[in-house]
């Protein structure tokens, strides 16, 4: 211990006792690393194959590699990752990887064919959360052998259950989770009683990314370290630390203060702020999903069309969207997601309380209705439900607002026990206009018993089977000129059917980060690359 | 008493350890059963379909009658088995390890601060006693008991973070440090002086200091008071007296007689005061974002995670009744009034 | 001291208050404590006129005058959807003075009942029924009542059921000690050879003469009680918005903290200024009586 030192930490320890602290100048974060502030209330796993939530999507895209990568300008390309080139069969049955020359995962181990077709067989037979993505398309556990093929140890060959467009299987695998791929040599020695390493996985990592997981403490941090096995360029930044800050002034302050890069989740008020902040930078991106209003058809009065169509003039598209969603939401009233093929331009339609009155009359309520509305109390639901009051009742249709936790809202629309409800979803984290639809329009079976509570459609008690069969058809087209009709003409028909679900605005994402950043570009589908951030000072 | 009958008593004593404790367990298992938050929900997420969500309600063993859940919840806390989290996949107990050392430490800092204020200032009080000095001691420290230490938390945090920039925000210390170290006690500042990261034992005091305070405030009222009256207790003596006369000085006789005495009693209750933290705890550290038993406990409240929130609350229990039990055998052991 | 002021003839329990009077007398005369019972009057008066004293609804929100700074028109701010503080806030006196009387109304009744009967009958009952005491009274309050709340569902009425189940076991432990002294007293055992029931020499001899140093204790409770439903309503565990309580109010302010300070502020304050009023009050008491028989818990 030098002398000055010493001095200095007498000091320390002496101010520590008295109840003070000598004022010191907090340094910024160092060159090296990247510290990261977000909320991990819902991590409760890092396994590829059981995660939920886009928090880790966000942690996991820095750690796992797939054999493709979703654009994260383009939403309707994908890029190589694992494999270098791929190839459809022509009979559109069939895709073909060639795996990139010399990638290597973090332990060291080469990454052969073999370990891409053990992750996805891997991810059917737990059958966990992600597992449904390749569900949707016909894939399972049994027919999961048949499914993936690995006839050398550079390619890998797909075969499709069912006929599938086979663009929307492969950016199905460029998602993280069902398409992260992982070392199962390693795997494999961690296992414990034939879990295929779930319990293992679930708090270590086994990939090929630029960064491995060192430590996850749940609601507290993960922190990635610089991967030197990796196959691609390597990262500047030593380490990324993530940490558990799940209060949006609290993110505001240590931005502030230099001890955060990235603050992930702010609160449109501290948004606004750090707008005008010397030194910070915000990024807004599209995201997965839209704000809606949903009605429930197991409620006699909403299957009225006419209704639902009155409904329709009584949302305020442009004030809701100006006044409470900046940073939240963007206008938006088609159920694809912007950017994505086949999307139509909005049909425009605005808050017409006169139109709505002459709907109501003509569907029997001169009057008006009473109704309850369900928003979560969080941000930014609770004022929207506030605002749809509002909106509503210049229509006669009286309102009355619950809120509550998401066990108390989503819980009941899961139940079909709801009138009206302001919500987040409908798909999207597949760049594909089918993954909207089916998460809020395709539902086969709207019987109680069927619980199908994944699809929207379901929760809303809508089913329309001409629908149903358009969504099949379309998924299954090969043809993009042939499939851009199709998309166009079933989201004409949800237009004349009036679906119960309006989208009023499309979810995006509002970062902010210290503008010595260099390289941060925010991807949609929440798969956002650190690795290639930099830092200049 | 003799040495018999003093073993009996504590024979009689550790059988009413264990029938407390089992009570704890049926409270324990009685809050955890009644939660309404669904685990299962928790753990397959919102879109997933029903089949997924019957697959793991079962393998849980939620589909069994609650007395059988009663008994093989019993068998394994025997066993040493607290289950496994069901957010974090890990045995709970190593989950509760892994965060207590941030509390401990926290606390031990406060406990520090605590004593270290509230003793001197109790026999201030008590020599003092109906003179200003003693009226604004109690003013002192019945703020401090009053306060609602989130609140004081967060408008210090304001002031001595946000504008001022003398301490560190959130944390135990600031995050580019974290892993630095390599943990030996899990106490950031031992381990850090270990490894002689003296950068790294700066930021640790850095964010230790200002929840420690507040801590400290809030239990040294507890611990002023009660010096304070055992204090006039022993100073309303006759020995006291009687010393001096016999010549010793004012403060010989406080501090070499009537302070000595007063030791034991202020050990348990510094002791007790110590456990009581642990509620202050919950939250401060929600306030300060410490990843400790608090901020453990409250996350795992709010989404519903069973087996750690009731081996969470078991703990607490024992420890309380432990610290008890330290302060009887205290008493029975050094007390002469007792023995 | 206590014992000097209790009433020679006991024979007439109910004589057993007149020590209440004298001991608000002796309160009077000690400034804190006079600050402490000025606080409270104010406290129950804003309850009692809230209408009055209020200058806005407590509810009504005003999406055009969000987060106003304090001014003539909103003395307090307003907060995020534009609702008037002041007005929150002395609605909210109801709700924090509600808390405080359903608790003590639970708890005397419950911690009277066990400690009689604990006391009266002695032997394998007080056994048993001192252990499940310990067993409560082994948690801090405010663990002990977040836990209950996980378990009954967040919301005010959960709270206050949440924060008297955890703080009855303090009463029943003094209501016992009282009790044991009393038992053998002649004028019970008058009462026993007259045939009365024990039932009615509890509720007739032996619960009267515990009042007072159990309300005193319920007085030194407060000051807990208005903390940990504070700090529950805070965790998002008490009181639910848009109800007016103060921890809640807290909670929600928090998330406009920095650029908005007077909505944590003025609802700290509040909380802050009750509870020292009665922790004023209780030191007040303590030193009116025997310390060491109050400072146990």
């Amino acid at each position: 211990m030098t002398g000055p030192t010493r001095l200095r930490l007498i000091a320390t320890v002496s101010a520590a006792a008295l109840g003070l602290s000598a004022p010191v100048v907090l340094a910024e974060t160092p060159d090296d690393q990247l510290v990261v502030g977000f909320s991990m209330t819902n991590i409760l796993t890092l396994d590829p194959a059981a995660i939920t939530g886009k928090e880790t999507v966000q942690v996991l895209a820095n750690v796992y590699d797939g054999l493709v990568q979703l654009d994260p300008v383009n939403r309707t390309e994908v890029q190589p990752d694992l494999a270098e080139s791929w190839e459809v069969a022509p009979d559109a049955m069939s895709i073909t990887f060639t795996l990139r020359d010399g990638a290597e995962f973090a332990s060291g181990n080469p990454v052969r064919a073999e370990d891409v077709v053990w992750s996805f067989r891997r991810l059917l037979t737990l059958n966990l959360a992600q597992a449904s993505f390749l569900k949707t398309y016909g894939f399972t556990a049994e027919g999961a052998e048949q499914a993936f093929a690995a006839p050398d140890d550079r390619t890998v060959v797909v075969t499709l259950p069912q006929k599938i467009n086979p663009q929307l299987i492969i950016a199905t695998l460029g998602i993280v989770g069902p398409g992260s791929i992982i070392d199962s040599v390693l795997v494999t020695e961690n296992e414990v009683d034939g879990d295929l390493g779930a319990a293992w996985l679930a708090q270590n990592s086994a990939g090929s990314a630029a960064f491995t997981l060192q430590q996850w403490q749940s609601n507290n941090l993960a922190l990635l370290t610089r991967n030197d096995n990796f196959w691609g360029e390597p990262s500047t930044m030593r380490r990324i630390i993530w940490r558990h800050i799940p209060e949006s002034q609290s993110q505001r302050l240590q931005l502030d203060q230099h001890d955060l890069d990235i603050a992930f989740q702010l609160a449109p008020a501290d948004l606004a702020a750090l707008e005008t902040t010397e030194g910070v930078q915000i990024q807004t991106t599209p995201s997965a999903g839209f704000y809606y209003l949903a009605m429930s058809m197991a409620d006699e009065r909403f299957q009225n069309p006419k209704l639902r169509e009155a409904i329709r003039y009584l949302i305020d598209y442009q004030g809701v969207n100006n006044a409470i969603l900046p940073y939240f939401g963007e206008m938006h009233q088609r159920p694809i997601s912007g950017g994505f093929f086949g999307l139509l331009d909005d049909p425009g339609y605005t808050l017409d309380p006169e139109k709505a009155k002459a709907l109501l009359a003509e569907a029997g309520y001169p009057d008006g209705i009473d109704v309850t509305l369900r928003a979560l109390s969080d941000d930014p639901f609770l004022n929207l439900a506030t605002a749809m009051q509002g909106s509503l009742a210049q229509g006669g249709v009286r309102a009355e607002v619950i809120t509550g936790s998401g066990e108390q809202i989503y819980g009941a629309m899961r139940e079909r026990n709801f009138e009206m409800i302001v919500g987040r979803g409908g798909g999207g984290q597949l760049p594909d206009p089918d993954s909207n639809m089916r998460a809020l329009i395709y539902n086969p079976d709207n019987s109680d018993e069927a619980r199908l509570t994944n699809f929207q459609g379901w929760r809303t008690s809508f089913s329309d089977p001409k629908l149903n069969q358009m969504i099949d058809a379309a998924a299954a087209e090969a043809d993009d000129e042939v499939r851009r009709q199709l998309y166009a003409d079933i989201q004409n028909r949800i237009e004349e059917v009036v679906a119960p679900i309006i989208p009023f605005s499309e979810v995006v994402t509002s970062v902010a980060y210290r503008d010595d950043l260099n390289g941060f570009v925010l991807n949609p589908s929440w798969s956002t690359d650190l690795a290639t951030v930099t830092k200049t000072r | 008493m003799s040495p018999t009958s003093r073993m009996t008593g504590f024979a009689r004593q550790l059988g009413t350890i264990a029938i407390t404790l089992l009570g704890l367990l049926v409270l324990t298992f009685a809050i955890g059963r009644l939660m309404p938050a669904d685990p299962v929900r928790a753990i397959v997420g919102e879109e997933a379909t029903q089949d997924t969500y019957m697959q793991v309600y079962t393998q849980l063993g939620f589909d069994r009658p609650l007395p059988v859940q009663f008994l093989m919840y019993l068998r394994d806390v025997l066993t040493g088995d607290f289950g496994t989290s069901i957010r974090t996949g890990q045995p709970v107990i190593n989950d509760i390890m892994a965060v207590m050392p941030a509390t401990l430490e926290l606390a031990t800092l406060a406990i520090l601060i605590g004593a270290g204020l509230g003793i001197p200032l109790g026999v201030l009080a008590a020599v003092k006693k109906d003179r200003w000095p003693d009226h604004v001691i109690r003013i002192f420290s019945l703020m401090g008991h009053s306060m609602p230490i989130f609140w004081t938390g967060m408008i210090a945090l304001l002031i001595f973070y946000a504008a001022l920039g003398w301490v560190g925000g959130g944390g135990r210390i600031s995050d580019y440090y974290i892993g630095l170290v390599p943990p030996v006690t899990n106490f950031i500042v031992i381990d850090a002086m270990l490894a002689r990261e003296w950068d790294v034992v700066r930021s640790a005091l850095n964010h230790l200091i200002l929840p420690a305070s507040l801590l400290g405030y809030s239990s040294s009222a507890y611990i002023t008071r009660m010096t304070r009256s055992f204090m006039l207790d022993q100073i309303n003596q006759e020995y006291i007296t009687t010393a001096r006369v016999k010549g010793l000085s004012r403060r010989q006789t406080i501090w070499r007689h009537a302070f000595l005495n007063i030791r034991v009693q202020l050990v348990t209750i510094v002791a007790l005061a110590y456990g009581a933290l642990l509620e202050g705890a919950v939250l401060i550290e929600t306030v300060f974002s410490w990843p400790g038993f608090g901020q453990y406990l409250t996350s795992n409240l709010m989404t519903g995670d069973m087996n750690a929130v009731m081996t969470c609350v078991l703990l607490v229990g024992v420890i309380f009744i432990a610290l008890n039990l330290l302060s009887d055998v205290l008493y029975r052991v050094f007390d002469p009034r007792t023995r | 001291m206590m014992t000097d002021d209790l009433p020679k003839a006991r024979s007439v329990p109910f004589a057993a208050l007149a020590p209440l009077g004298r001991i608000l007398r002796f309160l009077m005369r000690q400034p804190t404590s006079v600050f402490g019972l000025a606080v409270i009057a104010l406290l129950v008066l804003a309850a009692i006129a809230a209408p009055l004293l209020a200058t806005h609804a407590p509810y009504a929100q005003d999406l055009s005058n969000t987060l106003a700074p304090p001014s003539a028109q909103n003395w307090f701010g307003t907060d995020e959807l534009g609702r008037d503080i002041w007005s929150r806030l002395v609605w909210g006196s109801r709700i924090t003075l509600s808390i405080i009387a359903l608790v003590t109304i639970v708890v005397g009744p419950i911690g009277l009942a066990v400690g009689t009967v604990a006391g009266y009958y002695g032997g394998r009952i007080d056994t048993v029924m001192m252990r499940i005491t310990d067993i409560f009274l082994s948690f801090p309050s405010l663990i002990l009542s977040l836990a209950f709340v996980a378990a009954l569902g967040p919301n005010l009425r959960n709270a206050i059921i949440a924060i008297a189940l955890t703080s009855w076991p303090p009463v029943a432990r003094l209501a016992r000690a009282e009790t044991m002294t009393f038992r053998n007293e002649d004028y019970v055992s008058a009462a026993r050879l007259q045939g009365a029931s024990d039932l009615r020499i509890i509720c007739k001899s032996i619960v009267p003469m515990c009042l007072p140093s159990v309300m005193i204790r319920l007085t030194l409770n407060m000051a807990t009680v208005i903390l940990t439903a504070a700090g529950l309503g805070f965790l998002g565990l008490g009181a639910q918005p848009p109800l007016p309580e103060w921890g809640a109010m807290i909670a929600t302010g928090r998330r406009y903290m920095i650029d908005s300070w007077w909505l944590v502020t003025f609802p700290g304050v509040a909380i802050l200024c009750v509870s020292l009023a009665f922790n004023l009050i209780g030191d007040g008491l303590r030193d009116a009586l025997d310390p060491k028989q109050m400072n146990r818990r």
